[in-house]
């Protein structure tokens, strides 16, 4: 008996590890990319426009509108799927912390998620990639396009959080006024929440486990797409906050974790890259290109300007909305519809025909160990993410770039 | 806990970053020693007022959840 209370304090204990507190955002990069590793091994590394995409044309599709019908089906899309259980999964997070609550903000802040989610979708579609596939997993991929994608990322946020401080002086009206919150878990009435994060649990393993007889990569996929959700709840892992605060705050929590995960990255997709794992029946080189896109540098800088823009004005990049959308944040599921109407329509007929008046040659693939070499892409990569270190946390102490 | 409150600002229902862009501005219009009582939704704001309290020289006086998934928060001007 007395064995049994002791084990029963051991797993509420262990429970309690994970969800009573927020974990350190080095620990959720750390994980997450860890996580990205393992997606890579398995077939390609994370993205998430390409899912949210996914998820517009399939709309699109059963609406019979833009001759969508061809579309990927959702069920079947690698990255249709990866994104929908990294909802879910920051879904689970947050029932496991009782932190899940629909919460509706007021109607000018819905008007800047759908907004700020559009935009990232011109970014994504214009540049090819989004925070995630042309960021945290470019970087570590040694793409040459993802440096130029990242200096566009940087100049978007600073000029949206200019925006936002000014619409806060002069119009602070627009985010204010009625908001409501269902569905909260305070207290022991909100119990409910931790037997529901079980069932959802339950349910997610049971859909992977009926995929993994004919499509174990969708299956690992729902999986990973999971994890990847939870932990970024837990950890509140947040790419726009990596960027932004150090000019809003001057906090550096955020930046250092996305620098963690990317460092993590860098070590696997190099390893991966060099002896061509998982190299399958594509040639070697082809496995060196994945996730070099062709983009390098206007389409790179343009893009990750405008979805920079986009995601601060949203309050979350592409996987930071999915995971606030799994925790409730309508603001967020405004984000999310902005996005997944908007993406498909730009891919379609909107960036083709500013691509169209591009000279050919802009459509290049940077692959820096073409020109570097292995050891040298790592060590540019490893230069930029310290000199990033050395500047936010020189930033956090003098404030010399903070706005408060 | 007995204080008394200067001002309060209620950031519920928004999310990252206005609950701390809006507790900053907030801030900087108080004077040494006044304290601000903060009420929001964002679960993210339970660790980042912590953290920014912890670097700006701001006291946290108190921090607790009242019904309906409501955050409430006491900081002191430093």
């Amino acid at each position: 008996m007395s064995d049994n209370k002791k084990e029963d304090g051991v797993l509420s204990q262990l429970y309690k590890t994970f969800f009573a507190k927020h974990w350190p955002v080095w620990v959720g990069g750390i994980i997450l990319g860890t996580l990205n590793i393992l997606l890579f091994a398995i077939k390609s590394p994370w993205g998430a426009s390409g899912g949210i995409n996914n998820w517009g044309e399939n709309l699109y599709s059963i609406l019979g509108l833009f001759n969508l019908e061809d579309a990927t089906p959702l069920i079947s899309s690698n990255y249709g799927m990866l994104c929908l259980f990294l909802v879910i999964g920051s879904f689970i997070g947050a029932l496991f912390s009782k932190e899940f609550a629909l919460r509706i903000p007021p109607v000018g802040e819905l008007i800047k998620g759908f907004i700020g989610g559009s935009l990232m979708a011109l970014g994504a579609t214009f540049g090819i990639g989004c925070t995630i596939g042309a960021f945290f997993s470019g970087m570590p991929a040694l793409s040459g396009g993802a440096i130029i994608f990242t200096i566009g990322l940087f100049l978007g946020v600073i000029v949206a959080l200019k925006y936002l401080m000014w619409e806060m002086e002069k119009f602070p009206g627009f985010s204010s006024g009625k908001s409501y919150s269902f569905f909260a878990g305070t207290g022991k009435k909100g119990n409910w929440q931790k037997w529901a994060g079980w069932i959802v649990l339950i349910i997610t393993l049971y859909i992977a486990y009926q995929y993994s007889g004919n499509h174990q990569v969708l299956a690992w996929f729902i999986i990973i797409g999971m994890l990847m959700g939870l932990i970024s709840q837990r950890s509140r892992f947040c790419i726009v906050k990596a960027f932004r605060d150090p000019f809003m705050t001057g906090e550096s929590d955020g930046s250092v974790g996305v620098m963690a995960g990317i460092m993590i990255g860098l070590i696997g997709f190099t390893i991966i890259k060099y002896f061509g794992i998982a190299v399958g029946d594509v040639a070697l080189r082809t496995r060196e290109m994945t996730w070099i896109f062709s983009h390098f540098f206007f389409r790179a800088i343009i893009g990750g300007f405008v979805f920079g823009l986009g995601m601060t004005i949203a309050g979350g990049c592409a996987v930071g909305t999915l995971w606030r959308v799994g925790e409730g944040q309508v603001k967020l599921w405004a984000s999310a519809l902005g996005f997944l109407i908007i993406s498909p329509i730009s891919k379609l007929y909107i960036v083709p025909p500013i691509v169209e008046m591009l000279p050919a040659s802009w459509d290049f693939k940077s692959y820096l160990p073409d020109y570097l070499g292995y050891p040298g892409a790592f060590a540019l990569v490893t230069v930029i993410i310290l000199i990033w270190y050395v500047f936010v946390k020189w930033n956090e102490k003098t404030g010399k770039f903070s706005a408060y | 806990m007995n204080i008394a409150i200067d001002q309060t600002l209620d950031c519920k229902g928004l999310s990252c970053p206005m609950p701390m862009m809006k507790l900053a501005k907030a801030m900087k219009g108080m004077k040494s020693e006044e304290v601000l009582e903060m009420i929001g939704t964002d679960p993210g704001t339970k660790s980042d007022l912590p953290r920014w309290c912890n670097k700006s020289g701001n006291v946290l006086l108190d921090e607790g959840e009242l019904e309906g998934g409501i955050f409430r928060f006491l900081i002191q001007k430093k």
